[in-house]
């Protein structure tokens, strides 16, 4: 594995320090702790201009539990492919993937589907909030997936947004909402289901630095308290701070 | 949390929602009228059966259609009131004439004769005129709705009928059949002096039948006694007079495409309408792949979203066809819509809708949801 891991400290965020979770997703102490994600020889090709270019050569990745790993490197470096792969939403061309020790990398589509919603929670660059939903219904979304119904949902969505800053928004809809604003409904949306890994493309590539250093604040606290791993792909070296490794890419592989 | 999403994503855009709704809408009063003008229209070929009070129509064999009669021997009633189970005969003649207007030309009318006494062949009531007015001497009843097509006439207004003179001493109202030309009631008697129509003849013999008589094994009791006649019930009478015009006009064929279209358009309608919506929130379907939604569950919410547009449509569809009827049906355009039409179309614009659903679904299969890290 040739990764260039760079220890970080971590900033806190004063406001959020409140909130009392009990972490699910931590090994407990009789298990040994392990990857959350573990990915083995990761290659992936596009075909392009009808030449196949390699944009994943043979990559070799891990997160731990509770870790926060930075995926950084210039445009076209394979960043967002490895992000896709790495939360089962593009297969790679050969490699093994295993999530929490599962091998998840040959599943059937609906079995992705089902991986997804039961362990991965995403923040995306855009945000990609349901425009027709509130934000506490935005919020609620995955869990009504597992089968909560929605009363129930909404009641955990509004207590996450009021951990967020936005209980006064929470019924408000994306499109009167500030992109800083929409990006914390977007990290509680990822975090209601207390998933054991968060893939975040870009988070705060469309903020302002002010918004993008909060949201980034309130993503370290509350990976933190669910003990969720997080994958962060992005250009913006003012978050580098909050990671507790960088891996910068280049070429599609590992500097 | 789907209901939610499939209800609050279609409200969120109103343009396409009252797009699709106008669709179904249409659908629905343009089936719906189509549907009441053709039963309407189709109700006006056994007018004369459907406003008489007998249970069985026995005429020459071969009988087809109740304007186009062929005249029998009047004798033979006392054979079918002879029969087991029949309670009363009465003979009825059907003849057509022509009429002289007053400006020198003449419309071809269907005569009809009826008893003066009758309990069964009287189609019509008066609403002008005196109740007995057919006693008069050469008394002829009109319909008020044929007015245009005979020229206005008056109340004891004189005019000729096969040139002998008449009188309009009543007039009754609706009483309007399938084919262009009016009726002209008159007596039974009277019938054969207009006409020429053998005094010895008649063109039906109208059955009533006795409280537990069975109608069809009476139909076939008179056919075995009488082989040159014809019995059928008053129902069966109806639809071989409708089916008669349906096979000879090909009008099932016009108005069952006129329908189909609407059909069309309605289902074109909701199919471009969910799918534009689709193809607006493509990302936002990839979200929702993204975060663990599956195929089956996309379709779920589109399959809410075309029901909460049927339903909609259908309801707001049949308000509009119930005001439209009550104001463009005539006795001459008669929309006839039971409940029955409603529940039909109701139930096929909604299936229709659900197909509509297909259209959309197909985009959403080809939905990746790695385009949502694509920027």
């Amino acid at each position: 594995m040739n990764t260039n891991s760079r220890p970080t400290s971590h900033p806190t965020s004063g406001d959020i320090n409140a909130f009392a979770i009990t972490p699910r997703n931590a090994p407990s102490d009789s298990v040994a702790p392990g990857a959350v994600l573990r990915a083995e020889g990761i290659t992936k090709s596009y075909v392009i201009g009808g030449t196949a270019r390699k944009v994943l050569d043979g990559l070799d990745f891990r997160v731990d539990y509770g870790e926060s790993v930075f995926l950084a490197g210039p445009s076209g470096s394979g960043k967002t492919t490895l992000l896709s792969i790495l939360g089962l939403l593009l297969t790679a061309d050969s490699g093994e993937l295993f999530l929490r020790e599962r091998r998840v990398d040959a599943l059937s589509a609906e079995e992705r589907s089902q991986v997804r919603r039961d362990s991965i929670g995403f923040v995306f660059q855009r945000f990609q909030l349901i425009a027709a939903l509130s934000a506490r219904d935005n919020v609620a979304i995955p869990l009504t997936l597992h089968g909560h119904p929605l009363h129930q949902a909404r009641g955990k969505a509004e207590e996450l947004l009021e951990r967020v800053g936005l209980r006064d928004h929470r019924l408000a809809l994306p499109g009167s909402m500030s992109p800083g604003q929409c990006q914390r409904v977007a990290l509680a949306r990822a975090l209601i289901t207390e998933p054991a890994l968060i893939l975040a493309d870009e988070p705060t590539a469309a903020l302002d630095g002010v918004a993008g250093r909060a949201v980034m604040e309130l993503m370290r606290e509350l990976t933190t308290n669910f003990a969720t791993a997080t994958v962060v792909v992005t250009h913006d070296p003012r978050i580098f701070p909050f990671a507790d490794r960088i891996c910068e890419m280049e070429n599609g592989g590992f500097k | 949390m789907r209901w939610n999403l499939a209800y609050r994503t279609l409200l969120h855009d109103r343009g396409k929602l009252t797009a699709g709704l106008v669709g179904v809408i249409f659908s629905v009063v343009l089936v719906n009228l189509q549907g009441g003008l053709f039963l309407g229209l189709m109700g006006k070929t056994s007018t004369l059966i459907d406003r008489s009070d007998a249970q069985i129509w026995v005429g020459h064999r071969g009988m087809r259609n109740v304007d186009f009669a062929h005249p029998f021997p009047e004798r033979w009633q006392y054979v079918v009131a002879g029969l087991k189970g029949v309670d009363q005969v009465e003979p009825l003649r059907v003849e057509f004439a022509e009429m002289s207007m007053p400006d020198g030309n003449f419309e071809t009318v269907v005569l009809v004769g009826v008893q003066e006494d009758s309990d069964l062949g009287r189609p019509y009531e008066i609403v002008t005129g005196p109740a007995d007015a057919l006693q008069k001497n050469d008394a002829v009843v009109i319909d008020d709705c044929d007015q245009d097509l005979l020229r206005d006439p008056a109340l004891n207004e004189l005019r000729e009928i096969n040139g002998r003179r008449i009188r309009i001493a009543g007039k009754s109202h609706g009483v309007i059949g399938f084919l262009a030309n009016p009726y002209v009631f008159t007596r039974y008697e009277q019938l054969a002096e207009l006409t020429g129509f053998d005094r010895r003849d008649t063109s039906y013999l109208l059955v009533q039948l006795k409280p537990d008589a069975d109608a069809d094994a009476v139909c076939e009791a008179i056919e075995a006694r009488l082989p040159d006649v014809s019995a059928m019930t008053a129902s069966q009478y109806a639809w071989t007079s409708a089916d008669f015009w349906i096979r000879r006009t090909g009008i099932g064929l016009s108005f069952g495409a006129a329908t189909l279209l609407g059909l069309l358009v309605g289902l074109v309608m909701v199919g471009q309408t969910l799918y534009a919506m689709v193809l607006d929130r493509v990302s936002e379907y990839a979200t929702l792949r993204a975060i663990g939604l599956n195929e089956r569950e996309l379709l779920s919410v589109l399959i809410m979203q075309s029901a909460i547009v049927a339903i909609v449509g259908i309801a707001i569809g049949f308000v509009l066809t119930v005001v439209l009827q009550g104001a463009l049906s005539t006795p001459k355009a008669t929309i006839e819509i039971p409940t029955l039409l409603y529940l039909g179309c109701g139930i096929l614009i909604f299936v229709i809708c659900l197909v509509a659903s297909a259209l959309p679904y197909l985009r959403i299969r080809r939905i990746d949801p790695h385009v949502v890290l694509q920027g």
